[in-house]
C-alpha cells in the first residue's frame, strides 16, 4: 500500500461512514474530521507536488481488455488539495448552525454531506485517472454527482437547471466517447499515450474534429462559450455550502481534462501547427479566443444579476476564461499565472458564496435589492466578502492579481492586444458587478427588518475567515504556491516558470507581490497616520442623519440606490444583450422538434400496411436495379 | 438429448389441454402453464453443460436432414428458451381473473417461441413465426380497452402482410435451390447470392422486420404497446421483438454474409435509433415514451449486428440481453407508473423506491458508467470506430446523438417525478408482483456489474459458436463435409 | 539599495507628489480663472484648504468603513506614488510595473467607492455608479496605449521604458496616435468635462462628495493632489521621455495636466450613456490605429 492507496482507502471509508451515519451530529463532526484527514493525506504527498514526482496506485482493474488504472501526478495533487480543503470548508460551514437551518426549513442534511463527499470521491477519482477509459468514467462520476447535488433544492427553477445540466452533460460526454473511439480506432487502446500517436497519424480534417470533440467535451463541464448557459443557474440553485463548493472547483475538472489531454498529451505547439484560416487563426488562438470570450459575455451577464448567488455563479463561468487563456498562451507565465488561477479563484470564490450564504441564513434572501447596510450588523462577513472581491476583481494584494497579472503579462510579451482588451474588459466588467454586490448587501441603508441582524456563529465564521486568510496569504507570498505551479509545468510539458516567495522572476518586469503588498499596506498606514492623527475628531451619526435635500429621513423612507445599479451603462449596452445563444438552443430544440415531428407523422401512419409493401417494394426495385447495373 | 424436444411440445400440447381442463377444474388450468414453464426451465438449466461448444442437432420423425424436421440446440438457443421461460414465468398474468384461453394464448406463444429459436429449417421458423403471431394477435385483442382492439387491428394487418411476405422469401429460395433446411442452403450460398436471392432474403428480412420492430415496418409498435397491460408490453418489447431478430441473423448469418448487407443492416438500425429516440422525445406519456425507446434500442442491436464477425454477434447479444432486463424491468414498473407525464408529478414521494429503480435503469440504458448498459455501448462505440467504412463512423456519430436526446426525454420525466408541487392524490407505495420483479430486474442488472468479464467470455464463447456456420452445418449434416450433398 | 534609499524613497516620493500635486490644483484653478477672466487663488490657496478641512470643528462620519474608504482613498494613492519612478528615485518602483500600477490606481476608487456607499446616501451611490461606468470607459482606451506603450518598449517597467526614450526617441514621436488616445483617456480619469458626470453638482449633489465633510473631503483634497501628479507624470512617462531630473519632469508633467484643464471648459456635460459611447469610439480607434502601426 502506497500512499495514493491509503489515501484511497480512506476516502473510500470517508464515504461509506458519511453514507451511513444517521446522527446528524456525529456526521457532520466526522465527515469535517474526514476532509481534515484528507488533507494530511494530501500533504503526506506533497513530494508529488514539489519533485514533480507520479505515485501509481497498485490497484487497477482489468476489463474488456482495456486495463484502467490510477495515479497521482503534480496535476492530479494540484487539483485534488483544491478539492479537499474547498469540500472542508464547505463542510464545516454547514455542520454548526447553518445544517440545523436547513434541517428546519425541509432539508435532508444527511443527503446534503453525502451529495458533498460523492462529489468529493468522483473528483478525486477522475483526478487521479490513468488513462483514457477511467477518465472517461471519473468524468461521467463528476457530472452525475453534481446532477445530484443540484436535484436538492426544492425549487423548480433548481430542477430545470439541473435536467438542462443532465441534456449538456451528456453532450460532452458523447463527444467524449467519439473521441476516444478515435483513439481506439487509431491504436486500439485506450492509453493516454496513444492520444499523441493517434494525433499524428489523424488527416488535417480529421485532427479538427478530435481536438474538438474533446474540447467540446471539456468547454462544457467548464461553461465556455457557447456552452455556458447551464452552469451559473445549476450552480446558484445549489443549496448553501453545495454551491459554494460546486463554484469553487467542480466546473476546473473541466480545466483538468483539458489540461491532460489537450495540452499535455495532443500538446499546444500541434495545436498551433493547425491553420484554420488566414495566419493568425490557428487553433490554439481559436481556444484562446474562446476562452477570451468567455471572460467578457458572462461576465457582463453577471453584471445583468440581481440575485447574489447567480451573480457569483456566472462569475465562476467568466473567470473560468482567464484559466483557459493563460494556458493557451504556451508560456510559462501565462500557464503558470491560469494554473494558480485555479486555485486563487476556489478560494475566493467558496469564501465570497459563503458570505453570501451566511447573508442568507440571517436575512432570508440574497436578492441584491432587498438587502443594504449589513455592515454594522455582520462586520466580519463584510470583511471576507471585501477580502472576496478584490479578489475576484484581481486587484492587488489579493491573490486574484497576482495570477491574472501573470496572465496578462503573458498576453503582452506574446503580443495579442485584442486579447488583452478582451482581458482587461472582463476584469472591468467584474469590478463593477462585485462592487455592485458588496454594496448593495452590505453599504447604503440598512433595512428595517434587518436591525436586529446579528453576525453569524462560528461555526461558519472559521471556514470563511480560513478560506480568506487563503486568499490573502497566497496573494502575499505566490511563491507558496508556485513550486506547485513548476511541478505541474514540468509535469505536462510546459515551459517552466521562475519564481521566488515574493512572485514571479521575469525579464524586463517581474513581480514581486511581498514589495508590493508591503507598499500598499505602507500607503494605507500612512493614510490612516493622516486620517486619525491629523483634523478633529469625527462624530458618529445616525444614517437618517443625513443629506436629503432639505428633507427629514425616517425609517419609512427607503434611501437606498440599488436597482439597476448602472443604469447609464446598461442604456447603452443593454440592448447588446441579444440573448443569441438561449436563441441558438431553441433553434436546435425546434430543429429536432420539427424532424422528429417528421417521424412521429411516420409512425402514425393510416396506411401502415402500405407503407410496408412500398418498402418492399423499394427494397426489391433497389436489388434489381443493383442487378442489373452490375450485369451491364 | 432428445428430450429438448419437449420445449416446443409440452407448452403445445397444454395449450391444447388448459381449456379441456379448465372445463373441470379452474383451478389446474391455471396452474398448468406455470409447472409447465418452472419445468422447462429446469430442464434448460439442467441440460446447460451436456451442451458441448459444437451444439447439436435433434431430428424428428427419424428424417435425416434435409428432409426432417431439425432442431438445432446450442447455447446460444438455450440461453435464448431460458430467458422465454423465465419471461414468461414473470408476466404470467397471475393475480388477475383471466379466461382459460388466455393462459392458452400464452402457452401458444410460448411453444412458438422455443419453436422459432430451435427450428433449423426456414419453413418450420415461418411455421413457428405465423403461431406466434396469432397468439399475439390473440393476447392483444383480449384487452379490454377499445383502443388495444384497434391497435390489434392495425398490428394483424401490418403483420399478415409481413407473414406474406416472408413466405413469398422462402418459396423463391425453395425455388432456387430445392430445400429449406438452413445447413443445407449454407452449402450452397453461391446459389443464393443472385438477383433472386437477395429478392428472398430483403422479404425475408421485412417480414421478421415487422417483428423486430425494424424501422419503417414498426409502425404498429406504439399503438399496440401503448394500450396493453404492460407485462403484455414487457414480453413483446422485450422478448418477442428479440426473436425476430434472432431469425434475422440466423438467416444472415447463414446464407447472406455479405458487406452490403450489413450495411443495409446498419442503415436500418440507425433510421431506427434516430427515428425512435426522437418520437420518444415528444411523447406525452409513458408507455409512449418507452415503446418508441423500444424501437430505438431494436435499432441499436441491428447496428450492432451490422459488424461483421463474433465482435458484432457477442455486442449485439449483450445488447440484446441487456435491453431484455431494462426495457422489460422499465415496462413493470410502468405498470404503476402509467399514464401522461402530468399524472407522475411528484412521483417520487410517492414512492421513491420505484423512482430510483427507474433511475437505474434509465442510466443504464443511456449507458453511464459504471452501468452494465456503458459497457456494452462502449464496446459499440469502439468496434464501430474500428471498421474501415465511414458509414460505420456516422453511425457512431448518430448513436451519440441519439444518447443525447435520450437523456433529454428521459430526465424530463425524472423532473416530472420529481416536482412537488400539486401531488393531487397521494396514493401509497405501489404494492405489487410487478414492482417486486422491476425490483428483482434491477437487483439483477446491479448484480451483473461484478460480473462484466465472465458475462462477456461468456458471450464471446456463444457468439464464435453462432458466427460459425460451419459448426452448424457440421453438427445438421455431418455427411456433408465427409460426402458432399445427401 | 540601501536602508536609507528605501525609507527616504517610502517618506520623500509621496511627500513631493503631495507638494507637486498641491501647485497643480493651484494651476487648475489659475487656469480655470484666466479662462473665466477672474485672477484667481492665492499661491497658498490649496493649503489652506486643507488645513481649513481637516480643522473643522464638524467631523460626520457615517461608520467604520466611511473612515477606511478615505485611508484607502489616501493610502493607494501613497502606494502608487512609490511606485512611480521619478528622478533619482527609482529603487522600489522597479518592484512593480506597468501593470501593477494600473491596478493600484484602482484601489483609491475602491476604497472612496466603499466609503461612500456607507454614507448610505442614493446620491453617493449614483455618483459610484457613474464613475465606475466612467472608469470602464476610459479604462479601455488606456489599457490599449498600456498595451501599445508596453509593447512598444518591450518592458512593463515604467523604467525600462523611460530608459528606451531617452535612449531612443520619445513616445510621442514613435507612437502618435497612441499619445493622442492616451490624451483623451486622462481627460476622463481626471474626471474633468465633458466627463464629469459622476460629481454633476446640481443633479446629484456633488455625487460621492454628498456626505463627506471636514477631514474626509480634506482626504479627497489630497487624493485629488495625488491624482493630477500621477496622471502628469504616468503620462510623462509613457510618451514624453520621463524625466532626467526633475527639471526635466516637473514641466512635461505640468503641461500634461494643463491640457485637460484648458480644454474642459469647451464641452458640455456629458451623459453616462454618451460618455462610454464617446470614450468607446475616438480613443479606442486611435489607439487602434496607433497599435496598428507599432505591431
Amino acid at each position: 500500500m502506497n500512499l495514493l492507496d491509503q489515501f484511497f482507502v480512506i476516502v473510500a471509508v470517508a464515504l461509506i461512514s458519511i453514507a451511513m451515519l444517521r446522527n446528524i451530529k456525529v456526521n457532520s463532526i466526522v465527515s469535517t474530521l474526514w476532509y481534515v484527514l484528507m488533507v494530511v493525506m494530501l500533504a503526506r504527498m506533497s513530494s508529488v507536488a514539489y519533485n514533480a514526482d507520479t505515485i501509481t496506485s497498485a490497484f487497477s482493474i482489468e476489463l474488456l481488455g482495456f486495463r484502467m488504472y490510477w495515479k497521482f501526478t503534480a496535476l492530479s495533487w494540484f487539483f485534488s488539495i483544491i478539492t479537499v480543503v474547498s469540500a472542508l470548508a464547505s463542510s464545516l460551514f454547514m455542520s454548526g448552525d447553518w445544517g440545523k437551518q436547513y434541517r428546519q426549513q425541509g432539508g435532508n442534511y444527511g443527503l446534503l454531506q453525502l451529495a458533498l463527499i460523492l462529489n468529493v470521491v468522483s473528483m478525486l477519482i477522475l483526478l487521479a485517472s490513468g488513462d483514457l477509459l477511467s477518465l472517461f468514467i471519473g468524468w461521467e462520476f463528476v457530472s452525475w454527482a453534481s446532477f445530484l447535488m443540484m436535484v436538492l433544492m426544492p425549487s423548480k427553477t433548481a430542477k430545470k437547471a439541473a435536467v438542462k445540466y443532465v441534456i449538456y452533460a451528456i453532450v460532452g460526454a458523447m463527444a467524449l466517447l467519439a473521441a476516444l473511439a478515435m483513439v481506439y480506432a487509431s491504436s486500439g487502446s485506450l492509453d493516454f499515450t496513444q492520444i499523441t500517436d493517434a494525433f499524428i497519424q489523424m488527416t488535417d480534417n480529421m485532427k479538427f474534429g478530435f481536438v474538438l470533440l474533446f474540447f467540446i467535451g471539456f468547454a462544457i463541464k467548464m461553461g465556455l462559450l457557447p456552452f455556458h448557459l447551464w452552469q451559473a443557474v445549476a450552480y446558484a440553485e445549489t443549496p448553501g455550502p453545495g454551491a459554494a463548493f460546486l463554484g469553487a472547483i467542480s466546473s476546473r475538472m473541466g480545466l483538468f481534462t483539458i489540461l491532460v489531454v489537450i495540452v499535455q498529451f495532443i500538446g499546444l505547439g500541434n495545436l498551433e501547427e493547425m491553420n484554420i484560416a488566414l495566419p493568425y487563426l490557428n487553433m490554439k488562438s481559436l481556444l484562446a479566443w474562446i476562452a477570451a470570450l468567455t471572460t467578457i459575455i458572462p461576465t457582463y451577464i453577471a453584471l445583468q444579476q440581481h440575485d447574489a448567488k447567480r451573480l457569483l455563479a456566472w462569475h465562476g463561468v467568466g473567470q473560468g476564461g482567464y484559466m483557459l487563456l493563460g494556458i493557451m498562451m504556451y508560456d510559462s507565465i501565462g500557464s503558470a499565472g491560469g494554473l494558480m488561477h485555479v486555485l486563487n479563484h476556489a478560494s475566493y470564490q467558496a469564501a465570497l458564496f459563503l458570505t453570501v450564504v451566511a447573508v442568507v441564513y440571517r436575512t432570508g434572501t440574497s436578492d441584491l435589492n432587498k438587502l443594504g447596510g449589513l455592515v454594522t450588523q455582520m462586520p466580519l462577513t463584510f470583511l471576507v466578502m471585501l477580502i472576496g472581491i478584490i479578489g475576484l476583481a484581481g486587484l492587488p494584494p489579493m491573490n486574484g492579481f497576482v495570477s491574472k497579472w501573470m496572465v496578462y503579462r503573458s498576453l503582452l510579451v506574446n503580443g495579442e492586444p485584442l486579447l488583452f482588451v478582451a482581458a482587461v474588459l472582463g476584469t472591468l466588467g467584474t469590478i463593477l458587478s462585485v462592487y455592485k454586490l458588496i454594496h448593495n448587501t452590505f453599504l447604503g441603508q440598512l433595512r428595517v427588518e434587518h436591525q436586529q441582524v446579528r453576525e453569524v456563529p462560528w461555526s461558519m465564521m472559521v471556514p470563511m475567515l480560513g478560506l480568506s486568510v487563503i486568499v490573502f496569504i497566497t496573494g502575499f507570498m505566490p511563491g507558496l504556491i508556485l513550486p506547485w505551479i513548476a511541478s505541474i509545468q514540468e509535469t505536462i510539458g510546459l515551459p517552466v516558470v521562475t519564481y521566488h516567495l515574493g512572485g514571479i522572476e521575469y525579464a524586463k518586469g517581474g513581480l514581486d507581490m511581498i514589495w508590493v503588498s508591503g507598499i500598499l499596506f505602507y500607503g494605507f498606514g500612512v493614510g490612516a497616520l493622516i486620517f486619525y492623527f491629523l483634523g478633529g475628531k469625527a462624530k458618529r451619526i445616525h444614517q437618517y442623519d443625513n443629506y436629503a435635500g432639505g428633507h427629514f429621513l425616517s425609517s419609512e423612507v427607503k434611501y437606498h440606490y440599488s436597482n439597476n445599479f448602472y443604469p447609464g451603462l446598461m442604456h447603452l449596452i443593454g440592448n447588446w444583450y441579444r440573448g443569441s445563444f438561449k436563441w441558438m438552443e431553441n433553434v436546435i430544440v425546434s430543429a429536432l422538434s420539427f424532424v422528429s415531428k417528421l417521424f412521429e407523422n411516420m409512425y402514425r401512419s393510416r396506411q401502415p400496411v402500405m407503407l410496408l409493401v412500398l418498402v418492399a417494394v423499394v427494397a426489391l426495385f433497389s436489388i434489381y436495379k443493383n442487378y442489373s447495373g452490375a450485369g451491364s | 438429448m432428445n428430450h429438448l424436444i419437449l420445449l416446443v411440445v409440452l407448452p403445445l400440447l397444454s395449450a391444447f389441454i388448459i381449456p379441456v381442463v379448465a372445463k373441470h377444474s379452474l383451478t389446474i388450468s391455471r396452474l398448468i402453464g406455470p409447472v409447465v414453464l418452472v419445468f422447462i426451465l429446469a430442464l434448460v438449466v439442467l441440460s446447460w453443460n451436456s451442451v458441448g461448444s459444437n451444439g447439436f442437432a435433434i431430428f424428428l420423425g427419424g428424417f435425416l436432414p434435409p428432409v426432417g424436421i431439425v432442431f438445432y440446440i446450442d447455447h446460444f438457443s438455450l440461453m435464448l428458451s431460458g430467458l422465454i421461460a423465465g419471461m414468461l414465468l414473470i408476466v404470467w398474468p397471475w393475480n388477475s381473473y383471466v379466461a382459460p384461453r388466455q393462459y392458452s394464448l400464452y402457452m401458444l406463444l410460448t411453444a412458438a417461441s422455443f419453436g422459432l429459436v430451435l427450428s433449423a429449417d426456414l419453413f418450420n421458423l415461418y411455421v413457428f413465426y405465423e403461431l406466434l403471431a396469432v397468439a399475439t394477435y390473440g393476447l392483444i385483442a383480449r384487452q379490454k380497452n377499445p383502443a388495444a382492439a384497434v391497435a390489434a387491428l392495425r398490428y394483424l394487418f401490418v403483420s399478415a402482410t409481413g407473414s406474406a411476405m416472408l413466405l413469398l422469401g422462402i418459396a423463391i429460395i425453395y425455388t432456387l435451390t430445392g430445400t429449406l433446411n438452413i445447413a443445407h442452403l449454407a452449402t450452397m450460398t453461391d446459389q443464393l447470392h443472385g438477383l433472386a436471392g437477395l429478392s428472398a432474403f430483403a422479404l425475408i428480412v421485412i417480414g421478421a422486420g415487422v417483428k423486430a420492430e425494424m424501422f419503417l415496418l414498426n409502425t404498429w409498435v406504439p399503438e399496440v404497446y401503448s394500450t396493453i397491460e404492460t407485462p403484455l408490453a414487457a414480453l413483446l418489447a422485450g422478448l418477442i421483438s428479440k426473436l425476430a431478430t434472432v431469425l434475422i441473423i440466423r438467416v444472415l448469418l447463414m446464407l447472406f454474409q455479405q458487406s452490403e448487407v450489413l450495411q443495409m443492416l446498419l442503415v436500418v438500425g440507425v433510421f431506427g435509433v434516430i427515428s425512435g429516440e426522437m418520437v420518444a422525445w415528444r411523447a406525452k406519456d409513458m408507455l409512449r415514451m418507452l415503446s418508441f425507446s423500444s424501437i430505438a434500442q431494436l435499432g441499436m442491436i441491428f447496428i450492432a449486428f451490422s459488424i461483421a464477425g463474433e465482435v458484432g454477434l457477442w455486442i449485439g447479444l449483450a445488447m440484446m440481453l441487456h435491453h431484455l432486463l431494462v426495457k422489460g424491468g422499465l415496462f413493470l414498473l410502468a405498470d404503476k407508473m402509467q399514464g401522461s407525464f402530468d399524472n407522475l408529478r411528484g412521483y417520487a414521494k410517492r414512492s421513491a423506491m420505484a423512482v430510483a429503480i427507474f433511475i437505474i435503469f434509465i442510466l443504464s440504458l443511456l449507458g453511464i458508467p459504471p452501468f452494465p448498459g456503458f459497457w456494452i455501448k462502449l464496446m459499440l462505440i469502439l468496434n464501430l470506430a474500428e471498421q474501415n467504412n465511414t458509414l460505420y463512423h456516422y453511425a457512431i456519430g448518430f448513436i451519440l446523438l441519439a444518447t443525447v436526446i435520450e437523456a433529454a426525454y428521459l430526465f424530463k420525466l425524472v423532473r416530472y417525478l420529481f416536482q412537488d408541487e400539486e401531488a393531487a392524490t397521494i396514493v401509497s407505495t405501489p404494492k405489487s408482483l410487478t414492482f417486486w420483479y422491476a425490483q428483482i430486474f434491477a437487483l439483477v442488472l446491479l448484480v451483473s456489474l461484478a460480473f462484466i468479464s465472465p458475462i462477456s467470455n461468456r458471450l464471446k464463447d456463444m457468439a464464435s459458436q453462432v458466427a460459425n456456420p460451419d459448426i452448424y452445418i457440421n453438427t445438421i449434416l455431418p455427411s456433408h463435409l465427409s460426402g458432399g450433398n445427401p | 539599495m540601501s536602508f536609507v534609499e528605501i525609507i527616504s524613497e517610502l517618506v520623500l516620493m509621496p511627500l513631493i507628489a503631495f507638494v507637486v500635486g498641491l501647485m497643480m490644483v493651484l494651476m487648475m484653478r489659475k487656469i480655470s480663472a484666466r479662462l473665466q477672466r477672474r485672477i484667481g487663488p492665492p499661491f497658498f490657496q490649496p493649503i489652506y484648504d486643507i488645513v481649513k478641512l481637516y480643522g473643522k470643528d464638524t467631523q460626520v462620519s457615517h461608520g467604520l468603513i466611511h473612515d477606511i474608504g478615505i485611508v484607502m482613498a489616501v493610502g493607494g494613492y501613497i502606494g502608487a506614488e512609490i511606485l512611480l519612478p521619478v528622478p533619482g528615485m527609482e529603487g522600489i518602483a522597479d518592484k512593480g510595473g506597468i501593470i501593477t500600477l494600473s491596478y493600484f490606481l484602482m484601489i483609491p476608487s475602491l476604497g472612496m467607492a466603499l466609503g461612500v456607499g456607507q454614507c448610505a446616501n442614493p446620491n453617493g451611490s449614483i455618483g459610484i455608479s457613474r464613475a465606475l461606468t466612467a472608469m470602464l470607459a476610459y479604462d479601455i482606451p488606456f489599457i490599449i496605449v498600456v498595451f501599445g506603450a508596453a509593447w512598444h518598449y518591450e518592458s512593463t517597467s515604467l523604467i525600462g521604458m523611460i530608459e528606451y526614450q531617452q535612449a531612443n526617441a520619445w513616445g510621442i514621436i514613435e507612437m502618435p496616435f497612441l499619445a493622442i488616445a492616451g490624451l483623451f483617456a486622462l481627460q476622463g480619469m481626471l474626471g474633468k468635462q465633458p466627463f464629469e458626470i459622476y460629481i454633476a453638482p446640481a443633479e446629484i449633489a456633488t455625487g460621492p462628495m454628498v456626505e463627506m465633510s471636514g477631514k474626509y473631503m480634506g482626504g479627497l483634497f489630497v487624493m485629488q493632489t495625488f491624482q493630477l501628479y500621477t496622471a502628469g507624470v504616468l503620462y510623462a512617462s509613457l510618451f514624453l521621455g520621463g524625466g532626467e531630473s526633475w527639471l526635466d519632469l516637473l514641466p512635461k508633467a505640468f503641461l500634461v495636466v494643463a491640457i485637460p484643464m484648458s480644454i474642459a471648459f469647451l464641452f458640455p456635460r456629458y451623459k453616462t450613456e454618451d460618455l462610454i459611447r464617446i470614450l468607446w469610439k475616438w480613443p479606442v480607434m486611435l489607439a487602434l490605429i496607433g497599435l496598428a502601426f507599432i505591431l
